[in-house]
């Protein structure tokens, strides 16, 4: 298991050049090269970017040595919120960029990526309220006064005061 | 065809009104209850305009006016400083100014128990404005007085008030249908901020359900209670908040504020040192295998929110106010007033996931003290002798939240603060349960229970707690009982009713001190003790 080049296409038609181990962070790409054997036309990576594959790929390299991971149950033992340095630092960039590379994770199916991108997600609306988390996400209320009101009643229990 | 005609110009007026209403005020507290049809004719005029308007007019601009907007501000104060508590000192506090500003600040004071400060400002409100009880009546309870000064109002145009409410009020409907019909509505984005210009970017509005999903499920794990204010954001986020159960029962089933790491049997000795037991540990979700939904319950979140549960996300209160008639002084041979002692002391309980709990019975206030109650704090405050500042002692003692010096007030509270253990009763249903599970315990250091206690029988929501006494001979067992606070009824039809926490309050059934030596127990009187009550403390069991 050489170091394997690949070549994926953007869907703003770039092409980048990959080593097939780091490639295999996204089990999208490792089915489909098991499905599609060794091929050396460039893959075409429809819904993502070149900017935001570059990203992923940065974040693919960084974490090529990290063990697959074995479930949805895997973090009950991990603490929730802890995200590592790197990571953190590789996921300053604007919300645009952030959410972006979330749906990128989902799409190539990268398990880590997706969580650190929901876990940053999180940390952004953690002990704000709800008019701060509209502020943050540039989110309207849709509700009418009414609605907002039942719906505060109704879930006032979770707020432990 | 008359008759229609002022119908239709009742209804404009109506309608203006109630637009003009709810422009400021949420749901309306003065919304005239349909009453069934009486006696008078449908024809009879309707008076042009309510009562409760006019009187908005006759108290002028100044406090009616404000009155909504204070309304409306204090329903949002709990959201708006979200991660705000009591005992934290606020950003800043100005001084009032205005008599009515004292008057506020008087009952504000009166309401946290000191009443010398209360009187001080009570004091010089009325020497402000002598009418001054007047001016805060009409600012905070005018809507009680609205309402019943419109009742006669729609008793008049019963038939009419009833068709009109249906046709400018979208019926409520209940909440779990409420929520369905949000189901797949989109996020909605803001508008922009100056028109004709692009709206500023929404990024999360073009993720997809499951993606959400999971960052709401990371929410959940960080701090449940913002998930909860995530649910008031827009329709999309309160569809999930209701219906991931899959997150609920993570919630449940975790050991972060979930039913893992709830105890049903003491998990440490009463310093704290973790215990460990060979025996299986009970919990009633375990991970590894699949759980069931307790019988009555139907949802996850109602697990959650139903099932006794210890909050480790703040501290337990319990205030005890009394008042004990004092001695005149001697020397005075008429006494023109006899004093009146106000006793006012508390007990505060913090509790750990790890079994521990710090126990503290104090004078001094929640807001000097409670920010610095903590185990490592405890050891501090006990290692540090009187003359010594905390500071000095840079042992391996020193944590990383203990940083920051601590208030000598609360230094000296904490040095006598003690140190235990609590378990909640095993919620066992079978019926031969007869047998205490206190005996199953292979740490008791006791050999035999108080007799009310023994004779108690186990409930569920019943809380065993242990800690040092006065002195190392002694143990304190402190028996309490996990309840709620009642949901607050509301007076308007068609309000649901309110929803508080479940089991943030914890009540007496029995403290007792056991002498280890001679293996006696004796009773501590509770004849003014109050009731525990959950109050959240910023940062508190928060990853």
């Amino acid at each position: 298991m050489s170091a394997q080049m690949l070549t994926f296409l953007s869907n703003d038609g770039v092409e980048i050049t990959i080593a097939r181990d780091v490639a295999e962070r996204s089990v999208l790409i490792k089915n489909m090269l098991e499905d599609l054997g060794d091929t050396d036309e460039a893959i075409p990576i429809p819904n993502v970017n070149e900017a935001v594959l570059r990203k992923v790929i940065e974040w693919c390299e960084h974490h090529k040595g990290d063990p697959p991971s074995t479930g949805d149950d895997d973090d009950s033992r991990r603490k929730t919120t802890d995200i590592d340095e790197w990571d953190q630092k590789f996921m300053q960039v604007d919300q645009e960029m952030l959410f972006e590379i979330i749906l990128a994770a989902n799409y190539l199916d990268i398990k880590g990526l997706l969580d650190v991108g929901c876990k940053t997600v999180a940390n952004m609306i953690k002990g704000k309220s709800p008019e701060e988390i509209r502020k943050t996400f540039n989110i309207q209320n849709d509700f009418t006064p009414e609605e907002e009101d039942q719906i505060r009643r109704e879930n006032e229990w979770a707020e432990d005061r | 065809m008359e008759d229609n005609a002022e119908l239709e110009s009742f209804r404009r007026q109506w309608r203006e009104e109630v637009a003009q209403r709810t422009k400021h005020s949420r749901p309306t507290p003065a919304q005239p209850r349909p009453s069934k049809p009486s006696t008078t004719p449908s024809s009879h005029l309707p008076p042009t305009r309510h009562e409760a308007s006019q009187r908005e007019e006759e108290h002028g601009g100044a406090d009616s006016v404000d009155h909504s907007e204070i309304i409306h501000g204090m329903g949002q104060l709990s959201v708006h400083h979200a991660d705000e508590d009591a005992f934290h000192p606020p950003a800043s506090r100005e001084e009032p100014k205005s008599a009515l500003e004292h008057f506020e600040r008087a009952v504000e004071k009166e309401a946290e128990g000191k009443l010398g400060d209360s009187v001080q400002h009570y004091r010089k409100a009325y020497r402000l404005d002598s009418a001054v009880d007047k001016t805060y009546r009409n600012k905070y309870f005018a809507a009680a007085w609205k309402k019943s000064a419109q009742a006669p109002s729609s008793g008049v145009t019963p038939s009419k008030s009833a068709d009109q409410q249906s046709q400018n009020e979208t019926p409520i409907l209940p909440t779990p249908e409420l929520i369905a019909s949000f189901a797949h509505l989109p996020i909605p984005q803001a508008e922009p901020l100056i028109e004709n210009t692009p709206p500023p970017p929404c990024p999360i509005s073009e993720v997809p359900s499951e993606v959400l999903v999971e960052i709401l499920r990371h929410v959940a794990l960080m701090d449940p209670a913002t998930l909860c204010r995530m649910a008031l954001v827009c329709k999309r986020f309160a569809y999930h908040f209701a219906h991931e159960q899959h997150i609920w029962r993570r919630l449940c089933q975790g050991s972060e504020f979930g039913f893992k790491s709830m105890h049903y049997a003491f998990a440490c000795d009463i310093h704290g040192n973790p215990e460990h037991n060979l025996g299986p540990r009970y919990t009633p979700f375990p991970q590894s295998m699949p759980v069931q939904i307790p019988e009555p319950l139907s949802s996850w979140s109602e697990v959650f929110q139903v099932l006794p549960r210890i909050r480790f996300t703040g501290i337990y209160i319990s205030t005890v106010n009394y008042t004990r008639p004092g001695a005149a002084a001697a020397y005075q041979s008429v006494s023109w007033n006899s004093p009146i002692h106000i006793v006012t002391y508390y007990r505060y309980l913090r509790f750990y996931p790890d079994g521990s709990v710090v126990y503290l019975l104090t004078t001094v206030e929640p807001r000097e003290v409670v920010p610095h109650i903590s185990k490592e704090n405890v050891k501090i405050a006990r290692a540090t002798t009187h003359k010594q500042h905390p500071r000095h002692t840079s042992d391996a003692t020193v944590t990383a939240d203990a940083l920051d010096p601590i208030p000598h007030i609360a230094l000296e509270a904490l040095r006598h603060a003690y140190r235990g253990r609590w378990r909640l009763a095993k919620p066992v249903s079978d019926s031969d349960s007869s047998s205490e599970d206190a005996p199953v315990e292979i740490s008791t250091a006791y050999k035999s229970l108080p007799e009310k206690a023994a004779a108690s029988p186990s409930d569920p929501r019943d809380l065993i707690i242990e800690t040092e006494g006065v002195g190392p001979k002694y143990m304190y067992l402190l028996q309490l009982s996990l309840r709620s606070t009642p949901a607050a009824k509301s007076n308007q039809p068609n309000v649901s009713p309110s929803n508080p926490s479940k089991n943030t309050k914890l009540t007496w059934k029995g403290y007792w001190s056991y002498n280890k030596l001679t293996d006696d127990w004796a009773e501590f009187g509770l004849k003014n003790d109050r009731s525990f009550v959950f109050r959240r403390v910023r940062d508190w069991g928060l990853n």
